[in-house]
């Protein structure tokens, strides 16, 4: 990273075009943990709501069953599916798998573990995730 | 605690979350996912043993996995000592109120006090 990058701060950190596929993995799996993490917090605040017996229950329902509440449960699925794709090639990688044989470092030095592999899982964890969301829409509004 | 001994149980949980959530939303899919979650479904859902006992299992597994990460993302935002303790203390609080909030709707919907 040059000085000229350092100045850009966490901008320049995030910026998901400068650092190929691998930075824009590295972001969306953050993204999409947090996202989880905060719908997971919701989900159980929301079903705590059957404790307040049906008419409680009915109407906390009737907020989330809307397009809108449609919607939002897409993307939950595809962060779901993006982040469980992603940290299984994660999980590989930190295993040693698809990492590549260590070698002398010669010029122009590319990263050995930065291969075709994990490249392919990355955009196959993407193409899952907008797959299991087109899935999860037809299931939400084909009813 | 060793931080490779966290990161085998962030991968851990994440691999049973994994199994068990399938689960969880293959029961929605059972009868219809608008039909699922009526109110008679889903109590009768929090009646069920096994199905209590999977909720919770997956309740515990998703806090830890979940706070787990949000501590390592905060961590890698910024580092000091007081910050790192801060961070690491108020993740396991936040995990522990939340499994005692879900786990209190699980407990009181199952012994019927609803």
């Amino acid at each position: 990273m040059t000085k000229d990058e350092h100045r850009e701060g966490i901008k320049g950190m995030a910026n998901p075009g400068r650092y190929g596929i691998e930075r824009i993995a590295y972001l969306l799996m953050r993204l999409s943990g947090l996202g989880l993490l905060g719908y997971f917090i919701a989900h159980i605040y929301e079903t705590s709501n059957i404790l307040r017996g049906r008419m409680g229950w009915d109407d906390f329902l009737a907020m989330t069953q809307t397009t809108e509440g449609h919607i939002f449960l897409a993307l939950v699925i595809g962060m779901c599916v993006f982040h469980t794709g992603n940290g299984i090639r994660i999980m590989l990688g930190h295993g040693g798998v698809g990492v590549g044989k260590p070698t002398r470092p010669d010029y122009p030095y590319d990263p050995a573990s930065q291969n075709y592999r994990h490249k392919i899982g990355i955009y196959s964890s993407i193409v899952l995730a907008a797959v299991a969301m087109m899935y999860g829409m037809a299931v939400m509004f084909g009813e | 605690m060793k931080e490779s001994t966290i990161m085998k149980i962030h991968y851990g949980t994440a691999l049973a979350s994994v199994g068990l959530v399938a689960v969880h939303i293959l029961m929605r899919l059972t009868t219809g996912f608008a039909d699922s979650l009526t109110y008679e479904n889903v109590l009768a859902n929090y009646r069920s043993v096994p199905y209590v006992i999977m909720l919770e299992l997956i309740l515990i597994l998703l806090a830890v996995h979940g706070f787990n990460g949000l501590r390592v993302i905060l961590l890698e935002l910024k580092q000091g000592r007081v910050y790192e303790k801060a961070v690491s203390y108020g993740c396991v609080v936040a995990m522990i109120v939340l499994i005692g909030y879900g786990s209190r709707t699980i407990i009181m919907t199952n012994v019927g006090m609803v």
